[in-house]
């Protein structure tokens, strides 16, 4: 048999077969790393860059004033963003976005060349540039950034009222003060969950997303706020403020039939929409945070307790000296006093004498109970995040002989301008008590509403009440209220004038003050409470009158509010009741 | 009885009608292909309608979107525009002024002042009682 002979022709058939064996092999081993020993992972790296779990935004409610008027409504701005880990040439794509969206070029290349998957390139832009820079990605072919919806919460009447309303963080939109921080349960809804998938591009695929939970919107809130009163009550605190040099003031008007906080002002106040001159100090809503000593406006809850328990008549005569000492304490009037007064006569006067003795023949017991009655010592409403319980001791701690005098004129027990609005409304209100509140109604995005009705007692008889009613006439028609005296409508009130009460130094201000007025309209059908509080009110009026008592400074202020205010309300200037 | 072979002759004519009988089975062969990739040209047919509806939705979710970014863009305007502060500086701009003298018509039955909860819906509510 012969030897087959070898050939060169065979030995490069060997060379380019062994080529192919081994290029299959490569193949083979590179099949079996995807599809075998790496499969699991490659897959899931694939899913992740195609697949996301993505949170749906719920609407955040609307919140309106009394006539159905947006004061708080969220609507929703663009944001640019990036996938850090698409984005090919960072420097080349800050160079192009930077000047569209109005963000700085280094820090922007810093953001696109992080490790993330996600960070925010522009946030609450515009329509005009989010459409320039949708032109501008297109047409430079840049990979990895999109546009995603972001909440806006806008307040359309800008500073009005907006200690009340309250805001929201800037971040993910959670209510932080006020109204927004009560409701913030109602207002924010429920996020909904969804799964998408994207393209390379980090566009959603369609009909590739999956619905896992829907969103619920959050409910719409209805405040008892009326846009114009408020407005009125602003802008005359304002006036006010400016015309005294007050640090500051609140105001308060309530509906007394059914408690209905018709305006509530805390100046200086803040604008939401505008966070660049936002001062922390004028968050805080004056008007149930602030406690003050009420002054000569406490006067009437003495008055009214000792008319109650048959303890005096409008007409029981007292001597009034213009000084009387209690224990080591002397109390005395502004002014000199008839050697007698009435009851009338003192309550029109606001004489520290005559109060004091009315509330020695009352006693500490039957005063207190008064006092806790007519709501002071605890919130006023529920309605109202951080409201102050103000002060009241229980009587069991009046200790000091001078507890219960100086209680009688108003120190030593602390209240807000609340809780007094709602003393006041108690007496307009023929003696029943109700709960003051802001919130009318909450509207769920299924339609449901939930109708606030507010707790209601009775504190004194209607016949004390309308005793009050027309003595607290007598203070403004010929007493120490005449400023607040309204042409078209008979008013009646307190004045109340305190002296400021330093912390800082645990003594009362030789020169600030507390000037309060709290007033009553009309006063013989009574229709709205207004109480005015200016914090250190300075200078002279016309006349030399000094500027640093209710009764000149905030008096005027009542006078404004309460006659625009009905007006506002539609009630009759020829009005005339029973009373 | 032992049959005995049929001619040759015979044997050709039986094969050739065998022949000539299974000759149709082609067609419903034929037919069931062109099915089949009338079926898979269908089916990527479908698909690819299915996509461009799909993408027609999106089109039409991104308008309704837009719409609703108006629709609340505008609320927001109308109701800075009906902000008291605003009315009062243009009002001022115009040089209109309180007047000092005011004269009060009272209209019978509409003396009625601030109202509860209920009462603010009352217009929306008659008119709904109006409608069939």
């Amino acid at each position: 048999m012969a030897r087959t002979k070898f050939r060169f022709v065979d030995l490069r058939l060997i060379a380019v077969g062994l080529v192919f064996v081994l290029a299959w092999a490569g193949i083979g081993y590179r099949l079996f790393r995807v599809q075998g020993a790496d499969a699991a992972e490659l897959a899931q790296l694939g899913f992740d860059q195609r697949v996301r779990h993505e949170t749906i935004q719920a609407k955040r409610g609307t919140i309106y004033d009394r006539e159905g008027i947006e004061l708080a409504v969220t609507v929703y701005g663009k944001a640019l963003v990036a996938d850090p880990s698409l984005v090919e040439a960072p420097e080349e794509a800050a160079a192009i976005l930077a000047p569209i969206v109005d963000v700085d070029y280094v820090e922007l290349i810093q953001r696109l060349e992080g490790d993330g998957r996600f960070t925010y390139v522009a946030r609450r832009l515009e329509s005009g540039t989010v459409e320039r820079a949708r032109e501008a990605i297109e047409s430079a072919d840049l990979i990895g950034f999109s546009f995603v919806e972001e909440p806006l919460r806008i307040y359309p009447s800008g500073a009005l009222a907006a200690p009340v309303i309250g805001i929201t963080r800037l971040d993910d939109g959670t209510g932080i003060e006020g109204i927004e921080a009560v409701m913030e349960t109602e207002l924010a809804g429920h996020p909904g969950k969804r799964v998408v998938e994207r393209d390379q591009s980090g566009r959603a695929i369609p009909q590739a997303d999956f619905l896992l939970e829907p969103s619920v919107a959050g409910s719409d809130v209805v405040l008892t706020l009326d846009r114009e009163i408020q407005y009125i009550s602003e802008t005359s605190l304002q006036a006010g403020i400016d015309r005294s040099g007050a640090l500051g003031g609140s105001v308060i008007v309530l509906n007394i039939a059914n408690g209905e906080i018709l305006a509530m002002v805390s100046l200086p106040g803040f604008d939401g929409s505008d966070r660049s001159t936002l001062d922390p100090s004028t968050l805080r809503n004056r008007a149930i945070t602030d406690v003050y000593e009420p002054g000569s406006t406490l006067k009437v809850v003495t008055v009214a307790a000792a008319l109650e328990e048959g303890v005096v008549r409008p007409d029981t005569p007292f001597e009034t000296p213009n000084e009387i000492e209690i224990g080591d304490e002397t109390y005395s009037d502004h002014g000199s006093n008839p050697p007698v007064m009435t009851v009338s006569d003192i309550v029109a006067q606001s004489s520290n004498v005559g109060t004091i003795k009315i509330q020695r023949q009352l006693g500490n017991e039957a005063h207190y109970r008064y006092l806790d009655a007519f709501g002071l010592g605890r919130p006023a409403s529920i309605d109202f995040a951080g409201e102050s319980t103000g002060r009241l001791d229980h009587v069991s701690e009046w200790n000091n002989v001078a507890a219960g005098p100086s209680a009688a004129i108003g120190y030593g027990v602390g209240a807000t301008p609340l809780q007094m609005a709602s003393v006041f409304a108690t007496l307009a209100n023929d003696g029943e008590w109700v709960e003051p509140h802001v919130i009318a109604e909450i509207v769920g995005s299924d339609g449901g509403r939930t109708i606030t009705e507010p707790r209601r007692h009775r504190v004194v008889s209607a016949e004390t009440a309308r005793t009050m009613r027309t003595m607290l006439r007598r203070v403004v028609e010929d007493g120490t209220g005449f400023r607040a005296a309204i042409d078209e409508f008979p008013v009646g009130g307190k004045t109340g004038t305190t002296d400021k009460f330093d912390v800082a130094t645990g003594k009362y201000s030789d020169t600030d003050t507390i000037a309060w007025f709290i007033g009553i309209a009309p006063i013989d059908d009574p229709e709205i409470v207004v109480v005015v509080v200016l914090d250190s009110p300075s200078g002279m009026i016309a006349g030399g009158y000094d500027m640093s008592f209710g009764g000149t400074s905030a008096a005027p202020i009542f006078a404004e509010i309460a006659e625009s205010t009905l007006h506002q309300l539609g009630v009759s200037p020829t009005h005339n009741g029973d009373a | 009885m032992t049959a005995g072979a049929l001619p040759r002759s015979t044997a050709r004519r039986v094969g050739a009608r065998e022949q000539t009988r299974r000759r149709p089975v082609v067609r419903p062969l034929v037919i069931f292909t062109i099915a089949v990739i009338l079926t898979f040209f269908a089916v990527i047919y479908s698909r690819i309608s299915l996509d461009r509806t799909a993408f027609e939705l999106q089109r039409l979710d991104r308008e309704i979107a837009a719409e609703q970014e108006i629709h609340w863009d505008l609320r927001v305007d109308y109701a800075r525009l009906q902000a008291p502060a605003l009315i009062t500086q243009r009002a001022a701009a115009l040089g209109l002024v309180y007047p000092e003298d005011r004269y009060t018509i009272e209209i019978s039955g509409m003396a009625d002042t601030v109202g509860g909860p209920e009462d603010r819906w009352m217009d929306l509510r008659a008119l709904f009682v109006e409608q069939p």
